[in-house]
C-alpha cells in the first residue's frame, strides 16, 4: 500500500466523462455504505449490554461516518453538494449494500457484532483493493481509513469469540449468521460501471476476487467458532439489488428517519456530516 | 469485574490513574479502556489492572511517615550551603520542610481535639 500515487494516476481534472462517472460510482458505494452502515449502529446508543460497550460502538459509528465524509468529500471535488450527497438524494440513487440497510433484531447483541465482522473483513478487503487505485485523490486517503478499521474487526472478533463461547451463544450466532449471511453477499454485487472501475484502475481487483477473499477469510474464523457459514450459492438473496439502487423497505423508513430533521428545520445552508478539512 | 486505567502521555511519563472500565477480562479491558479513556487524549500507552489486585493501605490503616516530629531526622549539616546550584536538592529540601510543615499541623489538631 502506498500513500504516492501511481506514476500513471489521474488527476481529477484529466478525466473523461466514463471515467468520471466510474469514479463516481466507486465513491457512492464506498460511502453510502459508510454512512448508512453508521446510522443504524448509532440505534444501539444507551442500548449495547454495558456503558462501555454503548462508547465502544458508538466509537466506531463515528469512525464510519468520518471515512464517509472522507469519500463523500471526493465526490464533492467532483461538483457534488452534500444535499445532492446525503440530504436530498433520491433514496432509490443510494448504493449501499442490502446489509448495512438492515434494522437491527432489537436486543439482539449478536447481531451487531457480527454485521460488524462481516463488514468490516469487507471494508478492509476493499480499502486494500483502492490503495494502489489510479485515481489519485483517492489514493492518499486509503490509509488512515484502513489503520482505524484494525480497531473494528479486534472489537468484532473479540465479542464474537465470547459470544460463542457456549452452546446457547453458539445457536444464537448462528442464526445472527444464517440471517445476515444472503445479505452481506450484496458487499460484492457489481453495480452497472464495474467493469470501467476496473478497467481505468480505480479499484484494482474484482469483485469476484474480492468476494473470494472475503469467504476464505470469515469462513475458517466463524468455522473455528463453532458456526457453519452457509453455502453462498445456495442462500435465498434478499430483495432488491443495493448496487443498482433498488433496497428493501428497511431503507425507506431509515431514510425517511435520518433526512426528517434536514426536512423539517430547512436550514439555508445544511450542516454538514463535518466540517470538512482542506 | 473492574480495571483500573493508567494512561502514560508521553513516553519517559508516569501512568497515571484517569479511571476505570467494566470488563470481563484483560483483553476487552484494554478494547474498552483504548476508547473511554484515550480516544481523546495524546496517548503513548495504557495499563489496565484488576482492582482487586491493587494492594492499598490507607491512612485510617496506618500512621503514614510516623505520628511525632521528625525534623530530628533532618541533615543539619550541610544548611548553610545554598542548594540552588543543584535543583534536585532545593527540591528535596523543600519537599521535607512541606511535610513536615503538614504533619505539624496534623498534630495540632490532634492534640486541639483530644
Amino acid at each position: 500500500m502506498s500513500e504516492t500515487p501511481r506514476p500513471d494516476a489521474i488527476d481529477r481534472r484529466d478525466l473523461s466523462a466514463e471515467q468520471q462517472a466510474a469514479v463516481e460510482e466507486l465513491l457512492f458505494r464506498l460511502a453510502d455504505d459508510e454512512f448508512v452502515h453508521a446510522e443504524r449502529l448509532t440505534e444501539w446508543q444507551i442500548y449495547a449490554p454495558t456503558l462501555e460497550s454503548d462508547l465502544a460502538i458508538a466509537n466506531i459509528a463515528q469512525d464510519e461516518f468520518g471515512h464517509a465524509r472522507l469519500w463523500y468529500d471526493l465526490l464533492k471535488q467532483l461538483g457534488y453538494t452534500e444535499p445532492e450527497c446525503i440530504w436530498e438524494r433520491d433514496p432509490t440513487e443510494w448504493t449501499h449494500s442490502l446489509l448495512v440497510e438492515r434494522p437491527f433484531d432489537a436486543g439482539n447483541w449478536g447481531d451487531a457484532v457480527l454485521r460488524g465482522y462481516l463488514y468490516d473483513v469487507a471494508e478492509r478487503i476493499r480499502l486494500k483493493a483502492v490503495a494502489d487505485t489510479s485515481y489519485a485523490p483517492l489514493a492518499d486517503r486509503v490509509g488512515k481509513a484502513l489503520e482505524e478499521e484494525a480497531y473494528h474487526r479486534e472489537h468484532a472478533t473479540n465479542w464474537l469469540e465470547r459470544l460463542t463461547a457456549d452452546d446457547d451463544g453458539q445457536a444464537r450466532m448462528q442464526d445472527a449468521l444464517d440471517d445476515l449471511f444472503p445479505a452481506a453477499l450484496s458487499l460484492f454485487d457489481p453495480g452497472p460501471r464495474e467493469d470501467d472501475i476496473v478497467a481505468f484502475g480505480f479499484r484494482t481487483e474484482s469483485l469476484a476476487a474480492m468476494r473470494t477473499e472475503w469467504l476464505e477469510t470469515i469462513g475458517p474464523s466463524l468455522e473455528a467458532l463453532g458456526l457453519a457459514v452457509p453455502d453462498p450459492d445456495e442462500v435465498a438473496r434478499p430483495n432488491g439489488r443495493g448496487r443498482y439502487g433498488t433496497h428493501t423497505n428497511a431503507w425507506h423508513d431509515l431514510y425517511d428517519e435520518f433526512t426528517a430533521t434536514y426536512r423539517e428545520v430547512d436550514f439555508e445552508t445544511p450542516v454538514e456530516l463535518r466540517a470538512t478539512e482542506e | 469485574m473492574i480495571w483500573e486505567v493508567f494512561r502514560q502521555e508521553e513516553p519517559g511519563d508516569s501512568h497515571e490513574h484517569v479511571g476505570n472500565v467494566h470488563a470481563p477480562d484483560r483483553e476487552m479491558a484494554t478494547l474498552f479502556a483504548r476508547i473511554q479513556h484515550a480516544r481523546r487524549m495524546q496517548t503513548n500507552s495504557l495499563w489496565v489492572t484488576p482492582r482487586d489486585e491493587i494492594g492499598e493501605v490507607t491512612a485510617e490503616d496506618a500512621a503514614f511517615g510516623g505520628r511525632t516530629d521528625k525534623s530530628y531526622r533532618w541533615a543539619m549539616t550541610y544548611n548553610d550551603i545554598d542548594a540552588s546550584f543543584a535543583e534536585e536538592v532545593a527540591d528535596s529540601e523543600s519537599e521535607q520542610r512541606e511535610a513536615a510543615r503538614k504533619r505539624r499541623e496534623a498534630l495540632r489538631e490532634e492534640e486541639n481535639e483530644a
